[in-house]
Formats: structure tokens, sequence, C-alpha cells
């Protein structure tokens, strides 16, 4: 084989790895541009969980690490959406009904140029149904929050409240999905 | 000159802000799903009236002097709602709650489909207790749960709910075959079936005959121990011992029986196995 066709091969054989990994990292930030994603500056809520008093299953260790993670990261998702009017965001950590409700609010704000600004300060879990087979988890929460309504630019509610929540999740293929937020007057149950 | 324009602009919008005046709003504290009821004003001029709450987020031009409806469509969603009414740069707010209406839904979870017969607690039916609009139903109501199996009659047991869930363990039945189960409140009810299968292999037994210079062994029809035909696919092992050493044939049941062809070596072993089960031994002499 002649010199210069060996020079040509050695260089097509560089090149062409080269140019897979720039296509490769191109289409990488193509996918992660596209992808729904929740802003990183957006701190985790604090979530505190208690599971002493559910049954009649009893929470694995794991169950009770993952719920509360993804509960916050529900929750983070929940306030994103509702500030930016965007259901896309919902599709993470929200299913069923109250996948149905926010969507819902969420056109409706769109609709009419609102949206609600939270201030996430901190949720306070209790486990109260642990379905036998694992298939559904019933919690209630304390949420500590500050809601703003907001019409257009202008800042028309100011709201710092304790609200109470019934929350109903299921677990989906690698994480816990709420799918039942339902707020409760103070007491009930 | 510009004191008097001063003044003329500010006379407006003094008039603007006694004309169009929010006052505090009121509203019940609670209401029923799906209800319309209306918010008492008691302010002047036009304003704009805003609604958020669990599945809405609305606004539109209201007469601050008169009542405000909220229309019963608007408030199907239980929960907190604030409810905000505007006039000029003033506002004010109210704060009610939804509450569910009667049990008019269910959703029932069954674990498993499908589950061995004669085992103690191994199906759990879950219900939820909902309104018509989906809302989750707080307070205590009885549910029904019944079982209807194939043959024999049906069994019912009532749970009350605890924060709109009620829940029962069932055992399976000794007999194979689906069981309906269906937990009721009121005229509304939920109907699940439970495929009750075979259990372990019960008296597994092997028969042996010569087709040629190959051994046939076979099952008799495999059933578990409450006579249920085990389902086919069910992998029946034949392990032989011979001259030739040791070898092991997996079979799947096929209209209940396993069957396989050896070669045999002289005095073999046979025995066979299903899952944890194992079956009578064979010992043959004299391969073909």
């Amino acid at each position: 084989m002649p010199a210069t066709q060996r020079a040509i091969r050695r260089a097509t054989n560089k090149t062409i790895p080269r140019v897979f990994s720039i296509f490769s990292l191109m289409a990488l930030a193509l996918i992660l541009s596209i992808l729904p994603k929740v802003s990183a500056d957006a701190a985790l809520p604090r979530v505190e969980l208690t599971a002493d008093n559910i049954g009649p299953r009893h929470m694995e260790d794991l169950t009770s690490k993952s719920v509360p993670r993804d509960y916050a990261l529900a929750w983070q998702s929940l306030a994103q959406a509702l500030e930016e009017n965007r259901r896309d965001l919902l599709n993470g950590y929200f299913t069923g009904l109250a996948k149905e409700k926010l969507t819902q609010k969420i056109a409706d704000q769109r609709k009419n140029g609102l949206h609600l600004r939270y201030e996430d300060r901190g949720h306070k879990l209790a486990g109260l149904f642990y379905s036998p087979s694992g298939d559904a988890m019933q919690l209630r929460d304390d949420a500590a929050l500050q809601i703003q309504v907001v019409d257009g630019d202008k800042v028309i509610q100011t709201e710092q409240l304790t609200l109470h929540y019934m929350v109903l999740m299921t677990p989906g293929a690698d994480r816990w999905l709420v799918r039942d937020l339902e707020t409760i007057p103070e007491g009930k149950p | 000159m510009s004191a008097a324009l001063t003044s003329f602009l500010l006379s407006i919008l003094l008039t603007t802000a006694v004309l169009s005046r929010a006052a505090d709003l009121r509203a019940p504290a609670e209401i029923t799903a799906g209800t319309s009821f209306s918010i008492r004003g008691g302010g002047a001029g036009q304003g704009t009236f805003y609604l958020i709450g669990p599945a809405s987020g609305t606004k539109r031009p209201v007469d601050l002097a008169s009542d405000i409806q909220v229309e019963s469509e608007e408030v199907e969603r239980a929960g907190r709602y604030t409810a905000i009414a505007c006039g000029g740069d003033q506002c004010s707010s109210t704060h009610f709650y939804v509450r569910p209406g009667p049990p008019d839904r269910l959703s029932l979870i069954v674990h498993p489909s499908r589950v061995p017969v004669s085992n103690p607690n191994a199906i759990s039916a879950v219900a939820v207790v909902f309104d018509e609009f989906h809302n989750l139903i707080v307070t205590p109501q009885s549910v029904k749960f019944t079982v209807t199996p194939t043959e024999g009659s049906s069994l019912s047991q009532s749970r009350d709910t605890q924060n709109g869930i009620a829940w029962i363990r069932l055992s399976s039945a000794p007999k194979g075959g689906p069981a309906k189960l269906e937990a009721a409140i009121g005229k509304t009810f939920e109907i699940r079936v439970v495929q009750q299968v075979a259990s372990d292999a019960c008296n597994l037994q092997i028969k042996s005959s010569w087709i040629s210079q190959h051994l046939v062994l076979e099952t008799n029809p495999v059933r578990d121990c409450g006579g249920n035909f085990v389902p086919d696919g069910t992998v029946v092992s034949f392990t032989k011992t011979d001259e030739a050493g040791k070898t092991t044939v997996d079979v799947p049941l096929k209209k209940g029986i396993a069957k396989v062809q050896m070669l045999v070596s002289g005095h073999a072993h046979i025995t066979v196995a299903s899952g944890v089960v194992t079956g009578n031994e064979l010992n043959i002499s004299g391969g073909r």
C-alpha cells in the first residue's frame, strides 16, 4: 500500500471517531434542551416524613427515603409549572387525578394571564396508609407556603400559610408519583 | 394652569377610587362540591374577580356593589379556594373550602391478578371512595366487599373507610378458577376478577415404557393437593443416572402431562421433580 494511502487511512481512522463524538455531544445537547426540565436554581423543598403510624404494611427503608425525595421533587416541579404555566413539567411526578387537576389549573391560568408564585417553606409528611401489596400510599402533608397570585406582572395577593393536604401516591417505574393531592380544612382528619 | 390641571387629575383619581372600591368579601366557610353560591361584595363600581381553586384560576369583571355569583361548575373540585376582588388599586380576599359531595365513585385496586389456591391472606383489595367529581371523601363510609368464587356461595364483609380508604385481605379458595371481587357503596360498585390457579404439584407420579431403543417417561396428570390441574407450561424435571452419567431434561406440561424420551445405558435410576416437589423414583434395568 502506498504511503499516501496509509496516511489517509490513519487520518480517517482518527477523524471519524472525533466527528462521531462531536455529533453525539450535539445530539445530547439537543435532547437535553428539548426535555422538560426543572430549573436547577429552584432549591428542593424540605420534606420530613413520619411513618410510625403507617399501616397495614410497614414502610421499607428504601421507600422511606424515596417517598420524601420524590414528593419534594413533585412540589418543586409543581411550583415551577404553576409559575411558568407549563403543563409539561407535571409529567415527571404527577399522575391520575392530581395531574388532571393541575393541568386544568394551568390551562385556566394561561387563559386568564395569571400565575402563582410559590415559596416553599417545607412539608411535614405523615404516613397514614400503605396498602398490603405496596401499590398505594396515603399521607397527610402540613405544608408551609407563601403563595402569590400574579395577574400579568402585578402581584395581587400574597399569603403566608400552612395548608393541609391528603396525598395519594403510587409507585411508578422508578419513582413514587403523586396521584391525588387535596387540601383539607385544618383538623381533618 | 398647572395647578388647575393637577386638581382636575386628582379629582378624577379620587372619583375613580370612590367609584371602584373593593370591600371585604364574605363567603360561606364551607360549601358542597358542585353547588352554586354567592359571595357578598359590598364594594363600589366595577372591578375584577379572581377565583383560585385546586383545578382553576379564573378572572372576570364584576360589579363590586353586587353579590358575586359563583357557578356550580367553578367549584366542582374539593379543597381550598381563594376569592379575590380588586377595584382600583385595592384588593380584598376571602377563603372557603369546598367539601366533597355524597359517595358516587369507587376506585378498587386488587392485587395480585393471579393467585395460587388455598393461600391465606394472599389477595388484597383496597377501595378508595370519591364523590361524583372525583373528590376523595375523608369522612367514614362503609364499603362492602363481596367475593364470589366459581363454585360455592359468595362471602361479604363490610369495612369502614379511614381517610377515604377501606381495605381487606382475603384467602384464595381451595378450588381454582376465576373469583369475582366486588366493592360496593350504596348503588356504586366496582368489580375485579382474580384468577385462582393450582398450587404446587402434589403426588407427582411417573411411569415408563419403551419405544424402540428409547425409554419413554410420562407423568400422570399433574394436580395440586386440592385436585386442581397444575397449569400447562409448568416445568417438570426428569433426571436419569446411568452408566453414561447424569442427565436432566426439563419438560413443560402439555395438557396436564409431561413426557420425555431418553436413551439408557445399562441400569438407570430415574427421578422426577416439579419446583420443590419430588415424585416417585424408577429403577430401570437392561437398557436396550
